[in-house]
């Protein structure tokens, strides 16, 4: 719909901006507390412009963090934080690639029941089955390890699901063509699917990195040892100090830092990520 | 270079044949095309030639060799595709090289084998780009390039050239011939399309319902087709079938002579004509419906006076003729063919007389 009308497009900016405008500002006021001192936010009139403090609030924050509220310094929950994301869309994406492929290409016996059986379980999300998965973690004694920090979030109907829908699309011939040509089974997951599958992969990381690194309850259950805190349960520690008014401006600073690695990766992978949705390459 | 050979072969799917019961012998060399109407079977027979279909019962010998549990890649064969079936990730010449990769062929000799069949095909400038930079005729060579690489005991062709325009289709039937007779690998080559199956066989093998109707050479098929279905199926327009009754009283038809069984008649729209041939012949009154101009020839749809039977007829040139006018066609005696409705079969010697 091409329309040349100026009050038209007028009209299509102001809307644009006035959306960019409401998901902008709190980002922007967390941006400019996060570089305010002590006490200016005592006198309850919240500052619109950006302070001086800017360096001094980020290096207090990632090298020592607040040590009266419990919270370790940030760089060791960001690490940990990014360390659970990679882990948690990795195997995501190796399990759900896998199970895919059994579901699609092989027939064995209750093929479909094990499909189903997949599928119910995106009616299980994690808070709904979090205390039987809590009394599990605990039971092997993975409290406090990554490996129970990741474990129970991995297995994914989700991905399973999409990697399916996708697998669906190709051509029978194409196995057929591979299988004449001498390709075993895991040589044509491989050398075909794997490569056919390259942008569907990025698009699926870019969404499971992202729900990986927002992982609050979980986290927050399983960890006491402030060695695994990760950093968006990090930020909750920070704000509720025992007595005394939260220091805002640290806590702005550890916001500004967790929303980093998540943008980054949407915009280094934008590319591929577009292209997942978009486009099959058939 | 191998023989094939099938033996009894059947296949089921759960209770439903689906070909029941083939027995064919391909000569080493030999391109075999089997052709039939959708469903007869035709394409379950060469998957599972090519091991891509299990076989219910009966035997399948590649070379001599009893094939029926080998997976597809130990049959020594090569398959092109319906849909071309090339791996879009890859470039030409990795798909060339892939089969060849699997089997563990040093480096030298899958150069080689690439280059010469690059060189037969013509598709040597094309062996860096990506599937979907080709059109569909150059697919089309790439997949068969897949297959000549390997060098195989037998190609195994499913409707290669469906998906190609009318008039790419008939540029690469005769490449296709070429291909085969310069390579001299014995082919089995599925089709509905009757003329490329005329056209591109050693033999023809025109299947029904799971089962062969006839084998033979393409003139033989046409000259003389075995059963009714074979009569109706090949040749365009199809051969006109009129029931006894219907031609009884014409003239001409005491002299006839036909054998015992017979109730059909079957008569080629090109061997009716409308001017008296000297020496024995077949009158039947019609009058003319439609005439369809084609070019060189025309095609006259006619009824029969007194029966009212459609019959078609297909005459050089445009002639001048008015729809509604009435016509004498004429048929030789020779040209007959005569059938019985009940078994279907012909009722004189399947074998051409001399």
């Amino acid at each position: 719909m091409v329309e040349n009308r100026p009050f038209l497009s007028f009209l299509t900016h102001l809307v644009l901006i006035v959306g960019v405008v409401i998901v902008v500002f709190p980002v922007y006021l967390a941006f400019v507390a996060s570089t305010h001192g002590n006490g200016d936010f005592l006198s309850g009139l919240v500052p619109l412009l950006p302070g001086p403090n800017l360096i001094e609030n980020y290096r207090l924050m990632l090298t020592e963090g607040i040590s009266t509220a419990g919270a370790p310094p940030l760089w060791i929950m960001l690490g940990n934080s990014l360390v659970i994301a990679i882990i948690i869309a990795v195997g995501k994406i190796a399990i759900s690639l896998l199970s895919a492929y059994a579901i699609v290409f092989f027939k064995f016996p209750f093929r479909l029941l094990a499909f189903w059986i997949i599928f119910i379980t995106l009616m299980l999300p994690v808070e709904v089955r979090i205390i039987p998965t809590f009394k599990v973690v605990a039971d092997l004694g993975l409290l406090n390890s990554y490996v129970g920090l990741t474990l129970p979030l991995i297995a994914s109907a989700t991905a399973t699901f999409l990697f399916r829908q996708f697998f669906l699309t190709i051509p029978d011939e194409l196995m057929e063509a591979a299988r004449v040509d001498g390709a075993g089974p895991l040589k044509f997951f491989r050398d075909i699917l794997l490569p056919l599958s390259r942008t569907n992969i990025a698009a699926l990381f870019v969404i499971l990195f992202i729900y990986g690194w927002v992982q609050y309850l979980w986290p927050l259950l399983v960890t006491t040892d402030s060695r695994y805190y990760t950093v968006v349960m990090g930020i909750k520690r920070l704000a509720a100090t025992a007595d005394g008014e939260p220091q805002w401006h640290l806590v702005m600073a550890a916001v500004m830092l967790a929303m980093l690695p998540p943008v980054l990766v949407v915009i280094f992978m934008q590319r591929l990520f577009v292209k997942g949705l978009v486009e099959t390459e058939k | 270079m191998a023989t094939i050979n099938l033996v009894d072969l059947k296949k089921n799917y759960g209770s439903v044949p689906a070909v029941k019961g083939i027995n064919l012998s391909v000569k080493d060399g030999e391109l075999i095309v089997l052709v039939g109407p959708s469903g007869c079977g035709k394409s379950t027979l060469l998957r599972m030639v090519a091991g891509l279909e299990s076989v219910t019962s009966g035997r399948i010998e590649i070379a001599g060799r009893d094939v029926v549990k080998a997976e597809p890649a130990e049959r020594d064969i090569a398959m092109v595709f319906q849909n071309y079936a090339l791996y879009p990730h890859m470039t030409v010449r990795q798909n060339l090289e892939y089969g060849l990769k699997n089997r563990g062929t040093p480096r030298e000799e899958i150069d080689r084998r690439v280059k010469e069949a690059a060189d037969i095909l013509e598709i040597g400038p094309m062996l860096d780009r990506k599937p979907r930079q080709l059109s569909g005729g150059q697919r089309q060579r790439v997949a068969m390039g897949r297959a000549i690489v390997r060098e195989p005991a037998a190609f195994l062709f499913d409707e290669p050239l469906s998906n190609l325009d009318a008039k790419l289709r008939v540029q690469m039937r005769v490449e296709i011939r070429k291909l085969q007779r310069r390579l001299k690998t014995t082919s089995l080559y599925v089709t509905h399309d009757q003329l490329e199956a005329m056209t591109l066989a050693d033999r023809l093998v025109v299947m029904n319902n799971g089962l062969v109707e006839q084998l033979g050479t393409p003139t033989e098929v046409y000259d003389r087709p075995a059963t009714l279905f074979v009569a109706g199926f090949i040749g365009s327009p199809p051969m006109n079938l009129l029931s006894l009754e219907s031609i009884a009283g014409a003239p001409g038809f005491e002299g006839l002579n036909l054998p015992d069984g017979t109730d059909v008649i079957g008569i080629r729209p090109d061997q009716l004509v409308l001017d008296q041939p000297t020496g024995q012949n077949l009158a039947l009154a019609a009058s003319v419906e439609l005439l369809e101009p084609i070019g060189g020839e025309s095609h006259l749809h006619v009824r029969l006076t007194g029966s009212n039977q459609a019959v078609i007829l297909s005459v050089p040139g445009r002639p001048d003729i008015a729809e509604g006018a009435a016509v004498t066609l004429y048929a030789r005696p020779a040209d007959l063919h005569p059938f019985n409705r009940e078994s279907g079969r012909r009722t004189d010697t399947a074998v051409a007389n001399p």
